[in-house]
C-alpha cells in the first residue's frame, strides 16, 4: 500500500512537472498580451554571452516562463476567486472589496506634506503659467479642466481603517489650483461643479477610474457655461438634444478587470445620442478615419469599456463639423477628455485633441502657434496634476 | 535560482530529475556528474561572473586538504594560510564595502567600490572551512577527486542558504547512498511543505513586516507589535522553508542533509533558542571558532570573552551592518546573562512564563536584525515598548490584521510541533487498527503537499519574482 502510494505520488508530481514544460514549449507563442493585466506579456530573451554573465538571461527568462505557463490567466481567476469570496480579504489585487456597492483601489499608508505638493507644484504650474500666456499671444483662451478621480470622489466609501487620502488630496488640489491661480492660469474645478450638484452617485463609475457619461455631460455643461461666460457664443447640446442610452453588454471598468471582472455588478456603459446629430469627419494620427463618436461591441454580450468613447487614447485625433462660424478648439489632457469629446465637439468649427503621453510630432507650443486655436482646454484628473510628464510637460520642445 | 521561481520548479528541476534518474543506479559516478553539472549551472543562472569564485574556492580548499592532512610536510603553514584565503575572500567580498564606509564616516578619504556579493559565499565558504579544518583535525580523509569536492561546495539544494555541511554528512553518501521511492516521496512531499512555508506564509507576513518597519511616524505600539511578530514568524517560515526545501531535494538524491530547526519558537531562553534556530550555524561556531578559543573550561573572564567574539561574529556573518554586530553582542549578553546571572533564577518560574521571556526577547532580537539602521533600531524598540509617534493604534494594524488573519492564524500553530503531535497521535490510533489512522497516515501528508503546491505556484504566478531573505548573507 505505502509503496504504491509513494509511486503514484511521485509519478503525479513527475508528471505535473513535466506537463508545465511542455505546454509553455507547445502554446507560448499563441498568447502575446494579458488582457485582464493591461499589458504585453514578456518575450522570450535572446540567449547572449553578455547576459548570461551578468544574469540578466535568468531574470529575463523568469519573466518569459511565469507568463506563458498554460492556463495562466484561468489560475489567476482562480485564486482571485479564492481571495474574494472563500479567504474573504478586504483587498484584493490591490481592490478595496469593503467599500459598500463601489470598487475603489488600495492606497498606501504614506502622505506626502502641504510643502511638498506646494514645492512640486512650483514646476509644473511655472509650465502652464507660460503655456498660458502663448495661447493668449496666439489669440486664444486657456482653461485648465480639472476632475476629481473616481477615488476621490468615492472617498467616503472607503472602510474607516483605510486611508482614503482624502484630506490629503483635497489639499493637493487646492494646492495646485493656487498655484496655477497665482500663474494667472483659469482652473475649473469639476470637483467643485459637482460637489455644489450634491456629487450624484450617478455621476462615476463603480467599476472603473472614470467618470460615466452623466458626469462627463454635467461637465461639459460646466465648461461651456464658463466659455459663454467669458463672451464666447457657443451652441450647447442641451438635454432636450441628447437621449442617454444604456447600451445592453455588460461593462468591464478598470476595477473590476484587476478582479478578472468576478465582482457581481450590473453596471451598464451610457453614451449620448443626440437627436439631430452634428456632422463631422474624423482623423486619427493624420490618417481618415470612419470611427464614430462612440465604438460599440460588436454583439450584445461582448463587454464594453470605457474605450467605447472615441475609440480609446489616440495621439492626434482632428474632428471637423464644417462649421466656420464657430471658433476652434484643441483639447489635451488624459482619457477622461474621451467622453467629453463626443460632447465638446459639436460646439466647434474644428476640434483638435492630443493626448501628450503619446503624441510626439511636434511641441505643443508649436502645434498651438501653427493652429491658433480659440480655445484650448487642458482636462485631466487629480492623480495627474503632480505628474510632471505626458499632459503636464507642456513647455517642452 | 531561487527554488520559489517557475523557472526551477518547472525547467531546472524536471530536467535534472530526468537526467539524474535515466543514468542506472549503478553508474553513481555518473549520478554525481549530473548533480554537479545541474548545480553548477543553478549557481551560473545568476550570471556567469558569479561562478570564478565559487570554483576559486573549491580547487583552493581540494588542494589545501589534500596539502594539510595528518602526515604531510607543510600541513602546518598550508592549513592556516588557506584558511585566511578563504577568510579573506569572504571578508573582501562581503565586508569591504561596510569597512571603507566606517573610514569614510570617520573622515579618511577613501573611495569605496561597487563589489558584487556572489551568492551564498558565506555558506560555502563555512563548508569548506569546516573541510579543511576536519581534515587538518584528521577527522575525515582528504578528497582526492576535485569533483566530489566541487560537490559537496556547491551542491544545489544547500549551496545559496545551508544547512551548512560537514564532509561526514555529505562525502560518503558520494559513493554509498540509495535513491528509494519511499525517500523520494518523503523529500517530495518536505520540498511541497517548505515551499508552502515560503511561498503562502513567509512572502504573506513579510508584507506586515515591510509596512511597519516602513511606517516611520504612523508607527503606533500595536503596528510595531504586529510588525515584529510578522517578521519573527517570516525569517522562520522563510528559512526553515527554504531548509525544508533544501532537505527534501536532497533525499530524493537519496542525500540525508542535517536538521537546521527545531521548532525554535517554543524555546525557554535564548540560549535553547540557538540550539533550536540555525543549527547547523551554531554547531560550526561551537566547533570551528568557540571550542579552539577555550570554550567554557576556561576561566570566566575568557568566557565572556569567547561569547563576545562567537556572538560578534555570528552577528557579522549575517550581514556586514553595525544593527547585526548590536545584534549577535545582544544574543551575547543574553547567553551570558542566562549562563551566570539569572539562569537558574529563570528555570524556576512557571515555564508558561519562560516562553513568555524567549519569545520577547527573541522578537526583539529580529527587530534588531531586520532594522535597516541603529535609528530605526531605537524607534521600533522604543514604539513596541510605549513610545510611538502614532499612539497606541491604528487603522493599518487593524488593515492588516484583516488582510492577513488566515496566514496569521495558519502561522502561529505551524510554528509549534502540532504536525509531530498530530502524527503521533495518528500513528497511535493506527496501532489499534485503525483504518482511517492508516490511511490518514498514508495519504494524508501527500495529498496535502500536492494541494499546497499547486497553490503555491498560483500564487507564485500572482506575484512577482521574490528572492529568500537567507541570499543576503
Amino acid at each position: 500500500m505505502q509503496k504504491f502510494t509513494n509511486r503514484a505520488f511521485l509519478a503525479l508530481l513527475l508528471a505535473a512537472l513535466l506537463a508545465i514544460p511542455a505546454g509553455v514549449a507547445r502554446w507560448s507563442h499563441k498568447e502575446t498580451t494579458a488582457y485582464y493585466e493591461n499589458r504585453t506579456l514578456a518575450e522570450r530573451p535572446a540567449l547572449t554571452l553578455s547576459s548570461l554573465w551578468d544574469g540578466s538571461f535568468g531574470i529575463a527568462f523568469e519573466s518569459w516562463y511565469s507568463d506563458h505557463i498554460p492556463g495562466r490567466t484561468a489560475l489567476l481567476k482562480a485564486d482571485t476567486r479564492v481571495q474574494m469570496d472563500i479567504l474573504d480579504r478586504p483587498v484584493v489585487n490591490d481592490v478595496v472589496m469593503e467599500a459598500g456597492d463601489v470598487l475603489v483601489p488600495f492606497q498606501e499608508y504614506a502622505e506626502q506634506t502641504d510643502a511638498e505638493y506646494a514645492e512640486a507644484a512650483v514646476p509644473i504650474a511655472d509650465g502652464f503659467g507660460q503655456l498660458n500666456a502663448h495661447i493668449g499671444a496666439n489669440g486664444g483662451v486657456f482653461r485648465y479642466v480639472g476632475f476629481p478621480e473616481q477615488r476621490f470622489y468615492f472617498a467616503d466609501r472607503y472602510p474607516d481603517y483605510l486611508d482614503s487620502h482624502e484630506t490629503e488630496s483635497a489639499a493637493a488640489d487646492a494646492i495646485f489650483a493656487q498655484a496655477l491661480a497665482d500663474r494667472g492660469v483659469s482652473f475649473l474645478d469639476m470637483g467643485a461643479v459637482y460637489e455644489a450638484q450634491g456629487n450624484p452617485a450617478e455621476y462615476y463609475s463603480t467599476v472603473d477610474h472614470h467618470y460615466n457619461y452623466y458626469g462627463a455631460y454635467a461637465a461639459y455643461r460646466a465648461i461651456l457655461d464658463d466659455l459663454n461666460a467669458a463672451g464666447f457664443d457657443l451652441p450647447v447640446l442641451t438635454e432636450a438634444d441628447i437621449d442617454f442610452v444604456e447600451l445592453p453588454n455588460p461593462y468591464i471598468g478598470t476595477r473590476n478587470r484587476k478582479l478578472y471582472n468576478l465582482w457581481p455588478n450590473d453596471e451598464k456603459a451610457v453614451i449620448g445620442v443626440q437627436r439631430e446629430p452634428v456632422t463631422f469627419t474624423r482623423t486619427d494620427n493624420g490618417q481618415p478615419s470612419s470611427r464614430a463618436l462612440f465604438v460599440y461591441p460588436q454583439e450584445a454580450y461582448m463587454p464594453t469599456t470605457y474605450s467605447l468613447y472615441m475609440g480609446g487614447d489616440f495621439a492626434e485625433t482632428v474632428l471637423e463639423t464644417n462649421r466656420p462660424e464657430l471658433p476652434d478648439a484643441l483639447i489635451f489632457g488624459d482619457s477622461f477628455t474621451n467622453a467629453l469629446e463626443t460632447l465638446l465637439y459639436a460646439s466647434f468649427d474644428e476640434t483638435h485633441i492630443l493626448d501628450l503621453r503619446h503624441y510626439t510630432e511636434k511641441s505643443l507650443k508649436d502645434y498651438i502657434s501653427e493652429y491658433r486655436p480659440d480655445i484650448v482646454l487642458c482636462i485631466q484628473n487629480d492623480t495627474f496634476y503632480y505628474t510632471a510628464t505626458g499632459n503636464s510637460a507642456v513647455w517642452e520642445d | 535560482m531561487a527554488f520559489s521561481s517557475m523557472a526551477f520548479l518547472f525547467a531546472f528541476l524536471p530536467l535534472c530529475l530526468l537526467c539524474y534518474f535515466l543514468i542506472p543506479t549503478r553508474f553513481r559516478g555518473g549520478r554525481n556528474f549530473v548533480l554537479l553539472v545541474f548545480s553548477l549551472v543553478f549557481y551560473a543562472w545568476g550570471g556567469l561572473r558569479l561562478l570564478p569564485v565559487l570554483l576559486a574556492s573549491c580547487v583552493l580548499n581540494w588542494g589545501a586538504a589534500l596539502l594539510a592532512a595528518p602526515g604531510r610536510k607543510h600541513r602546518k603553514i598550508i592549513f592556516p594560510a588557506a584558511l585566511i584565503l578563504d577568510i579573506g575572500m569572504l571578508g573582501y567580498f562581503k565586508y569591504t564595502g561596510f569597512l571603507l564606509n566606517n573610514l569614510q564616516a570617520l573622515g579618511v578619504d577613501v573611495t569605496v567600490p561597487s563589489i558584487a556579493l556572489p551568492a551564498g559565499i558565506s555558506f560555502f565558504t563555512f563548508q569548506a572551512v569546516a573541510y579543511l579544518t576536519d581534515v587538518y583535525r584528521g577527522t575525515v580523509p582528504p578528497e582526492r577527486r576535485p569533483g566530489r569536492v566541487v560537490l559537496f561546495m556547491a551542491f544545489f539544494p544547500q549551496l545559496l542558504q545551508g544547512p551548512i555541511l560537514r564532509w561526514d554528512d555529505f562525502g560518503p553518501a558520494l559513493t554509498d547512498r540509495r535513491e528509494t521511492s519511499a525517500g523520494a516521496a518523503e523529500g517530495a512531499t518536505r520540498f511541497c511543505f517548505g515551499l508552502a512555508k515560503k511561498v503562502l506564509l513567509a512572502d504573506a507576513l513579510g508584507q506586515i513586516a515591510d509596512g511597519a518597519f516602513a511606517a516611520g511616524d504612523r508607527l503606533t505600539v500595536g503596528l510595531a507589535w504586529l510588525g515584529a511578530i510578522a517578521y519573527t514568524l517570516q525569517l522562520y517560515f522563510d528559512f526553515s522553508g527554504y531548509t525544508d526545501m533544501a532537505i527534501g531535494l536532497g533525499r530524493v538524491f537519496g542525500f540525508r542533509l542535517p536538521e537546521n530547526f527545531d521548532y525554535p519558537y517554543i524555546a525557554k531562553s535564548a540560549s535553547e533558542f540557538w540550539r533550536r534556530w540555525h543549527r547547523t550555524l551554531s554547531f560550526w561556531f561551537r566547533d570551528y571558532v568557540y571550542i579552539p578559543l577555550g570554550g567554557n573550561r576556561c576561566s570566566r573572564g575568557r568566557q565572556v570573552f569567547n561569547l563576545l567574539v562567537v556572538w560578534m561574529l555570528t552577528g557579522l556573518w549575517h550581514g556586514s551592518a553595525w544593527n547585526f554586530v548590536l545584534w549577535g553582542l545582544y544574543y551575547a549578553l543574553l547567553l551570558m546573562g542566562e549562563k551566570f546571572l539569572w539562569g537558574r533564577a529563570l528555570e524556576r518560574l512557571p515555564v508558561a512564563l519562560r516562553h513568555v521571556y524567549a519569545l520577547v526577547l527573541i522578537t526583539v532580537g529580529w527587530v534588531l536584525f531586520r532594522s535597516a539602521s541603529l535609528s530605526q533600531v531605537g524607534e521600533m524598540v522604543s514604539a513596541m515598548f510605549g513610545f510611538a509617534p502614532g499612539g497606541v493604534w491604528s487603522g493599518e494594524a487593524v488593515y492588516y490584521l484583516k488582510q492577513f488573519r488566515w496566514e496569521l492564524l495558519i502561522a502561529i500553530p505551524a510554528a509549534l510541533p502540532v504536525k509531530n503531535w498530530l502524527r503521533d497521535r495518528l500513528a497511535a490510533r493506527r496501532e489499534q487498527g485503525s483504518h482511517t489512522a492508516a490511511a490518514a497516515l498514508a495519504l494524508g501528508p501527500k495529498v496535502l503537499a500536492c494541494g499546497l503546491l499547486g497553490w503555491s505556484c498560483v500564487r507564485l504566478l500572482s506575484s512577482t519574482f521574490r528572492s529568500f531573505l537567507y541570499f543576503q548573507f
